[in-house]
């Protein structure tokens, strides 16, 4: 509750908030805001926007309905996003506890393992992943996940290394409990607090991988992206600027967005280190 | 404002290109001169037009080897000589006599002569080219009593009518003195082209461009009428326009320019649209269905997705009206072959659900009657298109259609190799003849693997029966007869839906002159191709 009340007292977190609160609304009420299927042939090609009521948003290439399209398209681009991130963030947290409670051996394996998945660029990584595997929503978010979970891995070591010297540790050793008890219940979660901080990061770069992936064909061809949409739109930069603008925009908004909220969590915990030493 | 940002664009994307132009000497405003800048949109790493049949070849390549004869307007049976002056038939089909082009002379000197023929013919076209392989199977032997005349000899009747309508695509002849004792495949000549053509190769920088210069000793005397050739490395779509309207390239063919951005570009001064010259290269949408489904081998499920189809919407709003409504395999421009008098399924969702309820195949709770997997082939951008706009035409008859995409190698090897598709869109091209490329999508016994074949598990004796028949028809009027009853056939029995038929669209600078002069333009010689002013 403290953590939420400094977090709100960041004017950058608010306005993140807000923005994220908004697209995040309107992507669970998609089914209610836009009933029909997005990818339906809704009325005339390349209608203009601002031109027929029924379609505020104009038409695309093919007729379909841009406003459905850019609703439904958030759904894919945050649902990516978060599951993207939860799964960079438990690989990275289980790696990273490993790694730094048995120390070692282990320790020098699972951070070598790191390093090379660290090397690589990640939407190589992600490219080859699902131009490998097919694409599908699945793979895409495995895909983004593979790329991601190294830096939550690294800083939530860093944290079990100094944690796992404290008091409260050595009490629960004496105490008897299981190794494994100790590392994921006693030390992980006060070791995740600074992976949550780049958490939103992880959901940026996850909306903006899944957008290039389908920018570029590899994304799920069954549900509208917005990535998808702005590739359809590019021949028609020219002709029909909205088509590839609107998604884009949409693009940019929801990663500034989450850049906010990542900035108002980094505020948020910086007071907690000023106000409670 | 819009000259600064196509001009910064093109800088950003082709910096490469572009430096490689300026090493020519090329300036941004090239017009005039003798040289025509040209958009390629691939790079065909083997060029060699006798072992790769392939318009992306033959875009470059076919003005410097030429074929023994060109698809034309005017010309008899369609056809204007090249490297044969005339050919005639034996009544039996057992052998073809062409009289060959007297003064022609290969790019390095030496002389053409029948034996550069015999050697083409029995070297690559048969054993090594993909079309050339079913064309010139029974060809045996090619006797060349003297340097100008080659007889090809037949184990099995072989129809005149399709060794004609096969001329242009099939036969470029390779000079014999630099392949014979060669490994062909690997020859250095395959990237490096020697022929008779009005051009001569002069250099490939990969990624930038070929250069194509004036043959002075071409056999039409006074042709051709430019002194180069520069084929543009642009792959990016949008760039073609851009670079049109900059005056860096001057023409751009094979719908380089997307068809949505054809209404503008024509309306640009000193540029023109010009959707001819590619009648003998007719590409047909094809839905292609695996019948080892059990609902797809129910003829009425076949019918009911053939009426499913709005072919109206197909032609006007994804083909912006560059294209024709499909009735059966053979296009509407084969004149020669194609018969209206076919089974037709006109735009009816109501029916389509009718047949389908009558099929058995009633709807689900949610209204899904049942499931199929769609895989749109992806090369072309119309080709996507249709496959998403076939999911909801598909949906409107309560068939749940999943979109799988994929890249063109994972594409041929799911259709045709792994068969794990329920449908499929593809563009299959019609060459003039039903025996080259056409029939081959029907015909049953074919092993797994083969592109662009029926790998859809369909078998009927009665259309085998007609293909193989006609196969061996000498008499044109007896065979042409049959190809009707093949398409009677194939329009009754759906082993593939045909929806729409279309070729392709050039945009030009008005200074380019004699574009579209024949029916296979982009991939012919441009011997008369010129510059204005």
């Amino acid at each position: 509750m403290a953590f939420l009340r400094r977090y709100l007292r960041s004017g950058a977190g608010m306005a993140g908030l807000l923005i994220i609160a908004t697209i995040a609304l309107g992507a669970i009420a998609a089914p209610w805001l836009a009933p029909r299927d997005p990818l339906a042939i809704a009325g005339p090609a390349l209608l203009p926007p601002f031109t027929d009521a029924r379609l505020p948003l104009g038409t695309d290439r093919l007729g379909r309905d841009m406003l459905a399209g850019l609703i439904h398209g958030a759904r894919a681009s945050l649902a990516v996003g978060l599951a993207a991130m939860v799964a960079a963030l438990a690989i990275g947290s289980v790696v990273g506890t490993v790694a730094g409670f048995a120390g070692g051996l282990v320790d020098e394996a699972l951070m070598r393992v790191t390093d090379a998945f660290q090397v690589v660029p990640r939407f190589l990584l992600a490219l080859a992943f699902v131009s490998t595997l097919g694409p599908s929503i699945g793979t895409v978010v495995i895909a983004i996940a593979l790329g991601a979970w190294t830096e939550p891995a690294r800083l939530v070591r860093a944290q079990v290394l100094s944690l796992r010297e404290r008091d409260f540790v050595a009490a629960a050793r004496v105490i008897g409990m299981h190794p494994a008890e100790i590392a994921f219940r006693e030390i992980l979660p006060n070791a995740l607090t600074p992976a949550l901080a780049i958490a939103a990061l992880i959901v940026a770069a996850a909306v903006l991988i899944e957008a290039a992936l389908s920018f570029l064909g590899l994304g799920d061809p069954n549900i509208v992206t917005w990535g998808t949409m702005i590739a359809e739109g590019r021949n028609l930069l020219r002709t029909a600027p909205a088509l590839s603008l609107l998604p884009g925009l949409a693009l940019v908004i929801t990663v500034l967005g989450i850049y906010l909220v990542s900035e108002g969590i980094g505020d948020a915990l910086e007071r907690r280190g000023r106000t409670t030493p | 404002m819009a000259v600064l940002t196509v001009s910064r664009r093109l800088l950003l994307q082709g910096t490469a290109a572009l430096a490689g132009l300026a090493a020519l000497g090329l300036r941004a405003h090239a017009a005039g001169g003798g040289r025509l800048v040209v958009a390629a949109d691939s790079e065909p790493k083997n060029l060699n037009p006798a072992i790769v049949a392939s318009n992306g070849v033959f875009f470059v390549a076919s003005k410097v080897i030429e074929p023994l004869a060109e698809a034309s307007y005017t010309g008899e049976n369609g056809l204007a000589p090249r490297l044969a002056l005339s050919w005639e038939g034996s009544s039996d089909g057992l052998s073809v006599t062409f009289h060959l082009r007297p003064g022609v002379t290969w790019h390095d000197g030496k002389p053409f002569t029948s034996a550069d023929v015999a050697f083409s013919a029995l070297q690559v076209w048969k054993p090594l080219q993909n079309l050339g392989r079913t064309i010139f199977a029974d060809l045996t032997a090619v006797d060349t009593p003297d340097p100008l005349t080659a007889v090809f000899r037949f184990s099995q009747p072989t129809p005149i009518q399709l060794i004609r309508n096969a001329l242009p695509a099939v036969t470029a002849v390779l000079p014999r003195h630099l392949y014979e004792g060669t490994d062909i495949a690997t020859n250095p000549a395959n990237v490096q082209l020697v022929g008779t053509g009005p051009y001569k190769f002069a250099e490939y920088k990969p990624g930038q461009y070929y250069r194509l210069t004036r043959n002075d000793a071409y056999w039409d005397t006074g042709k051709p009428a430019l002194e180069e050739i520069v084929f543009r490395v642009l792959p990016d779509r949008a760039g073609a326009g851009a670079a049109l309207e900059a005056d860096e390239i001057q023409l751009a063919a094979f719908s380089a320019v997307p068809l949505a951005d054809l209404a503008r570009i024509a309306k640009v001064p000193g540029i023109k649209v010009i959707p001819e010259g590619y009648e003998g290269l007719t590409y047909q949408l094809v839905v292609e269905i695996n019948h080892r489904r059990k609902e797809l081998a129910d003829l009425k499920v076949r019918q009911a997705i053939a009426h499913a189809i709005d072919r109206t919407y197909v032609v006007d709003t994804i083909f912006l009206g560059y294209a024709t409504a499909s009735t059966g395999p053979v296009p509407k421009n084969a004149s020669e072959f194609y018969t209206a008098d076919v089974e037709t399924y006109p735009f009816d969702v109501a029916r389509a659900n009718a047949l389908l309820d009558e099929a058995g195949y009633a709807r689900g709770a949610n209204g899904v009657r049942f499931s199929l997997k769609l895989l749109p082939a992806p090369y072309f951008n119309e080709t996507r298109q249709f496959g998403d706009y076939l999911k909801q035409a598909l949906a409107a008859i309560g068939i749940d259609a999943q979109l799988v995409n994929n890249d063109a190698a994972a594409h041929i090897k799911a259709v045709y190799t792994d068969h794990a598709f329920d449908l499929a869109v593809a563009p299959p091209v019609f060459r003039g003849d039903p025996a080259i490329s056409t029939t081959i999508l029907v015909k049953s016994g074919l092993p797994a693997g083969v592109p662009f074949s029926n790998q859809g598990g369909f078998v009927s004796a009665e259309i085998d029966a007609v293909i193989a028949q006609a196969a061996r028809t000498v008499d044109t009027g007896a065979r042409t007869q049959l190809y009707k009853t093949f398409q009677k056939l194939v329009a009754a029995d759906l082993p593939l839906i045909n929806v729409a038929e279309w070729g392709f669209i050039t945009v030009a600078r008005d200074t380019v002159e004699n574009v579209a002069s024949n029916p296979r333009w982009a991939v012919s010689n441009w011997s008369d191709t010129a510059l204005k002013g």
